[in-house]
């Protein structure tokens, strides 16, 4: 038992101590690794346990960070409110739209999630009443627990990251629940799960509605950190990165995100003078994971830790086992 | 709206169709050779047009030299895609989600090489024709664009003959209807597939050679004509190129006139709705063929 969670515990620590000894700069990338991962949950669970290529996810981030945005700023609201209409209608927005088109499979799903991201940009830019277009809206208050005001990237990393941490939690109860036994149904054997009564289609709006609440968690945590939203942050290439982080981590692994965007965060910062160049090394890296390592960062990282066990000490405990 | 005004939106829509229907025709080949969408066509044209620009502006070749390098550049990327991915992960039995995943890599790696290599500005090639335009209906329609339509007309004219009338084709058919059966006829299953790919990647080429004295060439400029090539190759039903050729010219009539209507802005809101809406309501196209799978 001990040996089971003493990992996480030094996880644990490792975690709480990291923005003490980390520059500020890098703690700042954290924030955004966290905040990240949270949307990239979503794409990762409707990758990994529903086969489903989202390429939306953008949209829902905008809608978050936009609903909290707008409340907090022209209406004056608190930022409680931002994130729960943000999050109420990103789950109804991804109701009314993953029910007709989740009927589609494949290739046509992906290509309608990303018309959708196109889409949904494009109304981000038209409706500058709501979104004040390329100009964005500016001077979001920052986001205050009672009276403490998580104004540093330091206070901001322990918000970013427990909310992370609880969706993580809340993606692996529902993969390990009743559900979750649906959702692998779902993916391995579907004729198989229509023939004992599982209903596909809601399953996939449910898992759909439920990535949109955590792309729009996530947006609306942005919109607090950085106190300042515009068109650039939703466009299509944040939809790319979404699938990015759930792809580079391993889609099946649920904590494969946290990896994803780690990686994709921490790693331009150390080829920035390089210009762009990180975006070619993602699409290699993308290309170089589906190609030799399906199961991802997360599933190479259990492999190794397998064969290192069993090179480890495991055998003669199970030797011992059966001597007894 | 005037009348000029219409046949000046038409004339447009026209010409922007038959752009995408060019793209959507290589996504149509590609599929209809081996049963991949090719989320990356899109960039094939932006590959193929700045090759163009480069060895046209940079190394001064004449222009007729540089296009055909620039198309066949389109081919030899489409044909190493194919080598060097493809043949791997159809052998080792991955599934279409691996497919759709490796062509967003490989679409995201060409647009950040373009973006990092010749930047954020937008390129153009000069007109086949100049500045001279016709007067249709006191319309104007430049002659680039006339030589644009006519070549679509011709290429989607020339797959129909090269699919029906000669080896090649009807060995990429059969590849793609039973590649076992096909391999037992001596067949060589692989070469057709990189074949089709090569295939794909000089259409897409052209598409944006032709299309880049009309609009100009960035990096962004990919995901865009992907897109709209897709939606273009859905309406026409997926494998056929013909019917890409009147789904391209459907959608960018149709996106021409809600922009005399409408407004520019919407512009893509309409076209992209339109496409989400042929795939659940009209799995088969406008012109109804069985044959598509997946939807």
């Amino acid at each position: 038992m001990a040996g089971r969670i003493a990992p996480y515990v030094v996880l644990l620590i490792v975690w709480t101590v990291l923005p003490f000894i980390l520059p500020r700069n890098i703690t700042d990338l954290l924030v955004f690794a966290g905040i990240y991962a949270i949307a990239g949950f979503g794409v990762s669970l409707l990758l990994g346990h529903c086969g489903i290529v989202n390429l939306a996810q953008a949209v829902f981030y905008g809608v978050g960070a936009y609903a909290t945005a707008y409340l907090t700023t022209e209406l004056g609201y608190p930022s409680i409110a931002g994130v729960l209409v943000g999050a109420v209608i990103s789950v109804v927005i991804a109701l009314f739209i993953g029910w007709p088109i989740l009927r589609l499979t494949s290739y046509f799903l992906a290509l309608a999630t990303l018309a959708l991201s196109i889409i949904g940009n494009a109304l981000f830019y038209e409706w500058d009443w709501l979104t004040q277009g390329t100009l964005g809206i500016g001077g979001i208050p920052k986001l205050n627990i009672g009276s403490f005001a998580l104004d540093t990237p330091m206070r901001f990393y322990y918000l970013a990251w427990t909310v992370a941490i609880l969706c993580l939690v809340l993606a692996r109860n529902l993969t390990n629940s009743r559900t979750g036994l649906m959702l692998r149904a779902m993916r391995d054997a579907p004729d198989a799960a229509v023939s004992l009564g599982v209903n596909l289609q809601w399953l996939r709006t449910r898992v759909f509605m439920l990535s949109a609440l955590f792309g729009s968690i996530a947006g609306s945590l942005f919109a607090h950190y950085s106190s300042f939203v515009s068109v650039q942050s939703f466009n299509v290439d944040k939809s790319f990165s979404f699938l990015l982080i759930a792809v580079l981590g391993g889609a099946r692994a649920p904590w494969g995100a946290i990896i994803g965007a780690l990686f994709i965060t921490i790693l331009p910062e150390y080829l920035s003078r390089l210009g762009d160049f990180h975006q070619i090394l993602f699409g290699v890296a993308l290309i170089c994971i589906v190609v030799f390592l399906p199961t991802g960062l997360a599933g190479g990282l259990e492999m190794l830790w397998d064969r290192l066990l069993r090179l480890g000490p495991k055998p003669k405990l199970k030797q011992a086992a059966h001597a007894e | 709206m005037t009348s000029t005004l219409i046949i000046q939106a038409i004339l447009a829509g026209v010409t922007n169709g038959l752009t995408y229907a060019l793209v959507g025709i290589g996504v149509a080949a590609i599929f209809k050779g081996t049963r991949v969408i090719n989320v990356m066509q899109g960039e094939f044209s932006v590959a193929g047009a700045i090759i163009t620009v480069i060895l046209l502006n940079q190394i001064h070749l004449p222009y007729w030299l540089a296009i055909a390098c620039g198309a066949l550049s389109g081919a030899a990327i489409g044909a190493l895609i194919d080598i060097l991915f493809v043949r791997y992960m159809m052998a080792h039995g991955a599934n279409q989600q691996s497919f759709i995943l490796l062509t967003i890599g490989i679409a995201i790696t060409m647009s950040a090489s373009v973006l990092f290599f010749v930047g954020r500005s937008g390129y153009m090639l000069p007109a086949f024709g100049g500045d001279n335009v016709f007067i249709v209906f006191n319309a104007v329609i430049r002659t680039h664009a006339v030589w644009l339509i006519g070549i679509a007309l011709g290429i989607t004219l020339g797959l129909r003959l090269f699919y029906h009338h000669t080896t090649i084709g009807l060995a990429m058919m059969a590849t793609s209807i039973d590649a076992d059966g096909a391999a037992t006829t001596g067949i060589n299953v692989n070469r057709m597939r990189t074949l089709t790919f090569a295939l794909g990647g000089l259409l897409g080429a052209i598409a944006g050679i032709l299309a880049t004295p009309l609009i100009s060439v960035d990096y962004t400029l990919g995901v865009t004509l992907t897109l709209k090539g897709f939606a273009a190759a859905i309406l026409g039903g997926l494998t056929n190129p013909l019917g890409a050729a009147v789904g391209g010219v459907t959608l960018g009539l149709v996106e021409a006139l809600s922009i005399v209507s409408i407004s520019s802005g919407y512009k893509d809101v309409i076209s992209y709705g339109i496409l989400i809406a042929i795939m659940i309501f009209m799995p088969n196209g406008m012109l109804g063929r069985v044959g598509r799978r997946g939807g």
